[in-house]
């Protein structure tokens, strides 16, 4: 049953470079089939060969199915850990104690001898492929650079990453999500992927010039752009970044040529991509097999000039006309805008990737998600997943008169999800008067103590906070992760002055979110309506932190969001809803 | 006292021989492979606990080092002869060069039943025969390893005399210690899983999916036990395996048609590896006489208990539906079986190469003594899939290739390794 393009890896042997091997037996999940439908669609479609100019491969890799990982759980007596109140950390450390399976150590063995680039150890759930929802971020991926001489050395690294990532199906965010999604714990079954990381060296640091992610469906669509058309996020290094929800590039791959609409060029360059990911190809900063960037460094754009990785992605600022000018010919802040790419067209990316995304929205029937890393000498695009989005259907309508109702709690036209929501009482709301981005971990904390009792009760709740939920840099909004906030149904991101990023959208986890169907809308700076935080602080009191405040209503909210157009209104009752 | 009716020294040198005419070795390299290098036979005088003096006779024959020091067991058996040790070293020296590991082959014995020897008699004679020898074997000469009724007691004991002959610290002198005394993880499981990485590698080559097959089992130990445990990892279906009956002196086949899992099996099994016949019966297993392992309907058969096994009247037993013979034991196979095997096409892993899984694990518990350094068990276990593997598929290979029965094609790998390092040190 396995595709002509996936074969039993074979020692000591050349493999052609349109397969992918598989060690062990079982499923292989769904990020591995991704890859090897997009290794099919290579193989078979003839449609890239009109942009000779950029190669576009799926980088080599190898996974590991899933039987493997039944029998390192059995073998080493981890299951125990999947019930228990054990910390991410005291997991991880169990699992790096356990031994991998016998079957599976001849064949790493020679991995590591056959391959000497840098590598990913990335999962590939069993969910993922049966329920086709996206797990994306919620597992871990270990990048190590595999170049030590040794390979003793190498094979080591190599199996703790694998078990760093085994580890990860029993994290607490992990099981969160099954539990929200309604998954038996023991549903889940790991297969991994070992791919070599696109990317070049320079120096100490190995990174594509270029990752991004290509949606077929914005959700945000502005100016001319439709939701249909699509949007692309790019950063320069290691996709990291945009998985992080950090600062990237996001533009729509119908008008390329388009900016995000900022304020200003002062904006511009505030709110643009100022460090990076990379592959540390030097001495690891430290020893942490149960840390995922212990072989991941960040490095600033000064660092990227002087590798010479800038040239095809950035502006100069010029102060003089106060004006980008594409390139870099000339000193000044650069702003990664990616300009000599997406408006001097350089190479054909942006119409392979558009290509590429209508391709997979075809084959798969569905709006596609696809990741990709790109390096820019030679050019070659590099493909590394494809799954499916989620985006609702039910013909709801909220019109410009709804945004504009008294009772409304909040209104808004950059809205996500869609459908009628009548069921919540409770709200959590990050207090306006205490807040400050230097307290944003400590938020969060509190929020996973609310969050686990209101889900110990059963009851949803609306979550209102200030900047990028989920962010992993504290100083663009609460860090969370999706365990922390895992009984929230809809939630608010509104501004507060002195925060300057740019909402959830686009960022894996936003994306998560709303294939969960959690609604989410965001009340931007300028917006039409403000939050009615006068009403909010005259509702019953339930708890009260340092930082958050839990209320109860006497009758449920009344929650419409329109897909479509993205308005949304929240009514401070149902029953004016009816 | 010598066995006249059965010289194992003459079989290994027919062997040999054989392979030095496929080889077309020169007469100055034939003449030099055929007999031991070096031979030490000594008297050990040992006084017994009830005060006298008994003298035991001792062996160590080295038969080649040509590449890299010597490594093989020591025997403590009551009809131990130089015939046999030396036999066992030319062995030792082709099992070597088959998995291609730096090392030359050696053999040693006392004449003793250790049975009949209190602990501390035994530990003076551990003792007594590494004074005899202290000069002669070493990390970097000749390394000695657990075989025949002696264990990692033994082990340690002659350790422990030498390192106070020589004055310092050398754990590389001798193999087969208890982890945490400078053993190697990994040990235990080495020769079985070292038989069952060449039988999978047979069956990718001959197209069989290991998961549809069955097998049946000669002998309980160690070597069958692991053998079993990885083939059932694999996929595969032990369908029968033989055990020794002590209290019976004879053995059984216990057979179970629809296959048989080794955790349960191992739960009525006692620490001799003596499986409880009337548990077994409850468990659903059939009682078959000894040698009905040879005889089923099997994919695979694994002799992995004595020599001598298969012979030219019970090859005729074997089942038309096996595919491979997997010789976990030393010279399960007589040579007129051999030879009927051949012909009848059975796939062959010959015992050198199938069971090479345990000295391969001796050099690599030898290469983290002499580092002073461990590795982790899935080091051991990874790089032993890895040696045994490549050797396996050297064997294959090259047999494909020159049209060889596979014990032939091992024969002369093993044996032009070895006169080609004798060659290139100007031995010959």
């Amino acid at each position: 049953m396995l595709s002509p393009n996936l074969i039993p890896y074979r020692r000591n042997t050349n493999n052609p470079d349109n397969v992918i091997r598989i060690i062990g037996s079982g499923s292989i999940g769904g990020k591995a089939q991704g890859l090897v439908f997009l290794q099919h669609l290579l193989s078979s479609s003839e449609i890239f060969n009109s942009y000779p100019e950029i190669q576009v491969i799926v980088p080599s890799l190898v996974i590991i199915g899933t039987d493997v990982f039944d029998v390192f759980i059995e073998n080493n007596d981890l299951q125990k850990y999947m019930d228990s109140d054990h910390t991410d950390d005291q997991i991880a450390h169990a699992f790096q104690q356990a031994e991998l399976p016998f079957l599976i150590l001849g064949d790493l063995r020679a991995l590591v001898e056959e391959i000497r680039n840098p590598i990913a150890v990335r999962s590939s759930s069993l969910l993922e492929d049966a329920t086709y929802e996206p797990f994306a971020g919620i597992y871990t991926t270990k990048m190590i650079p595999n170049r030590q001489f040794d390979p003793d050395f190498r094979f080591k690294k190599l199996s703790e990453a694998i078990k760093f990532v085994y580890a990860s199906t029993f994290f607490k965010a992990a099981k969160s999500y099954r539990d929200a999604t309604g998954h038996d714990h023991q549903e889940e079954k790991m297969a991994l992927i070992i791919q070599h990381i696109h990317g070049t060296r320079h120096q100490a640091r190995f990174y594509p010039n270029m990752a991004g992610v290509a949606r077929s469906y914005n959700f945000y669509p502005v100016g001319r752009a439709k939701p249909e058309d699509g949007v692309v996020s790019l950063a320069l290094g290691l996709g990291k970044t945009i998985v992080d929800g950090s600062l990237c590039w996001t533009y729509s791959p119908a008008h390329p040529r388009i900016a995000p609409p900022y304020g200003s060029i002062n904006e511009l360059l505030k709110n643009s991509q100022t460090e990076f990911w990379a592959v540390n190809m030097g001495t690891p900063l430290i020893y942490d097999p149960i840390q995922e960037t212990e072989y991941l460094i960040k490095a600033d754009l000064s660092t990227a000039e002087r590798d010479g990785t800038l040239k095809e992605i950035c502006s100069t600022y010029d102060p003089q006309s106060d004006r980008l000018q594409i390139g870099m010919a000339h000193p000044g802040p650069r702003a990664l805008n990616f300009a000599p790419l997406l408006q001097l067209k350089k190479f054909s990316f942006n119409k392979i990737i558009k290509e590429l995304v209508r391709i997979c929205e075809e084959e798969l029937e569905n709006p596609v998600e696809i990741e990709f890393a790109m390096n820019f000498s030679p050019p070659s695009l590099g493909l590394l997943q494809v799954r499916p989005m989620v985006v609702s259907s039910d013909d709801i309508q909220v019109s410009e008169e709804d945004l504009l109702d008294q009772n409304a709690l909040a209104a808004s036209e950059n809205a996500l999800g869609n459908g009628l929501i009548d069921n919540i009482k409770d709200i959590v709301y990050v207090l306006p008067e205490t807040f400050e981005l230097e307290k944003t971990r400590e938020i969060a904390d509190e929020l996973e103590q609310i969050n686990q009792e209101l889900v110990n009760k059963g009851s949803p709740y609306m979550l209102i906070v200030f900047g990028r939920l989920g962010s992993s840099d504290p100083w663009l909004g609460i860090p969370v992760n999706w365990g922390q906030i895992s009984g929230t149904r809809v939630i608010i991101e509104t501004y507060q002055a002195g925060l300057s990023a740019d909402m959830s959208q686009g960022s894996h986890f936003f994306h998560n979110l709303t294939s969960l169907g959690v609604s989410y809308i965001s009340l931007p700076k300028g917006g039409k309506r403000e939050l009615d935080w006068d009403w909010l602080s005259e509702q019953k009191e339930i708890q009260r932190t340092s930082h958050l405040r839990h209320i109860e209503l006497k009758s449920p909210l009344g929650i419409k969001i329109d897909g479509k157009s993205g308005k949304a209104i929240v009514l401070k009752s149902r029953g004016d809803n009816d | 006292m010598e066995d006249t009716s059965y010289n194992p020294f003459m079989m290994a040198q027919k062997q040999f021989d054989n392979a030095a005419e496929l080889l077309e070795l020169d007469q100055s390299t034939r003449d030099l492979l055929r007999f031991p290098l070096r031979e030490y036979q000594f008297s050990i005088p040992i006084r017994m606990d009830d005060g006298q003096v008994k003298v035991f006779r001792g062996f160590r024959v080295q038969h080649n080092d040509a590449r890299g020091p010597g490594k093989g067991g020591i025997r403590f058996h009551p009809q131990e002869t130089i015939n046999t040790v030396r036999a066992l070293s030319m062995w030792m020296t082709w099992k070597c060069a088959v998995v291609d590991i730096p090392l030359g082959g050696a053999k040693g014995g006392v004449v003793c039943d250790p049975h009949d020897l209190s602990l501390l008699e035994q530990e003076r004679l551990c003792r007594g025969w590494v004074r005899q020898l202290a000069r002669n074997v070493g990390p970097l000469s000749d390394v000695p390893a657990p075989d025949v009724m002696t264990n990692s007691q033994h082990m340690l004991w002659m350790l422990d005399e030498y390192e106070a002959i020589h004055g310092a610290k050398y754990p590389g002198f001798i193999t087969g210690k208890p982890v945490g005394m400078g053993g190697s993880l990994g040990r235990t499981e080495a020769t079985g899983y070292g038989v069952m990485i060449t039988v999978r590698e047979a069956m990718k080559e001959l197209g069989i999916d290991l998961s549809k097959t069955t097998a049946s089992f000669q002998g309980f130990g160690n070597v069958s036990q692991f053998a079993i445990d990885l083939y059932q990892q694999m996929g595969g279906t032990p369908v029968c395996v033989s055990c020794w009956i002590q209290k019976e002196q004879k053995a059984y086949s216990f057979f179970k048609k629809d296959g048989f899992d080794l955790k349960q099996l191992l739960e009525i099994t006692d620490h001799f590896g003596e499986i409880d016949k009337a548990k077994a019966q409850d468990l659903g297993f059939e009682l078959l006489p000894a040698e009905a392992w040879l005889e089923q309907d099997v994919d695979l058969l694994v002799p992995a208990a004595l020599e001598n096994q298969i012979t030219g009247d019970s090859v005729n037993k074997i089942s038309q539906q096996v595919k491979i013979i997997a010789e976990g034991a030393n010279g399960p196979t007589t040579p007129e079986a051999d030879v009927v095997i051949n012909e009848r096409g059975i796939h062959v892993i010959p015992d050198f190469l199938a069971n090479a899984g345990g000295v391969t694990c001796s050099y690599f518990e030898q290469v983290q003594c002499n580092q002073n350094y461990y590795w982790a068990k899935e080091e051991t276990l990874g790089k032993l899939d890895q040696k045994m593997t490549s050797a396996y598929l050297d064997v294959s290979k090259f047999a494909t290739k020159n049209k060889l029965y596979m014990r032939d094609a091992a024969y002369m790998i093993s044996v032009d390794r070895v006169a080609k390092a004798c060659e290139a040190r100007g031995w010959v």
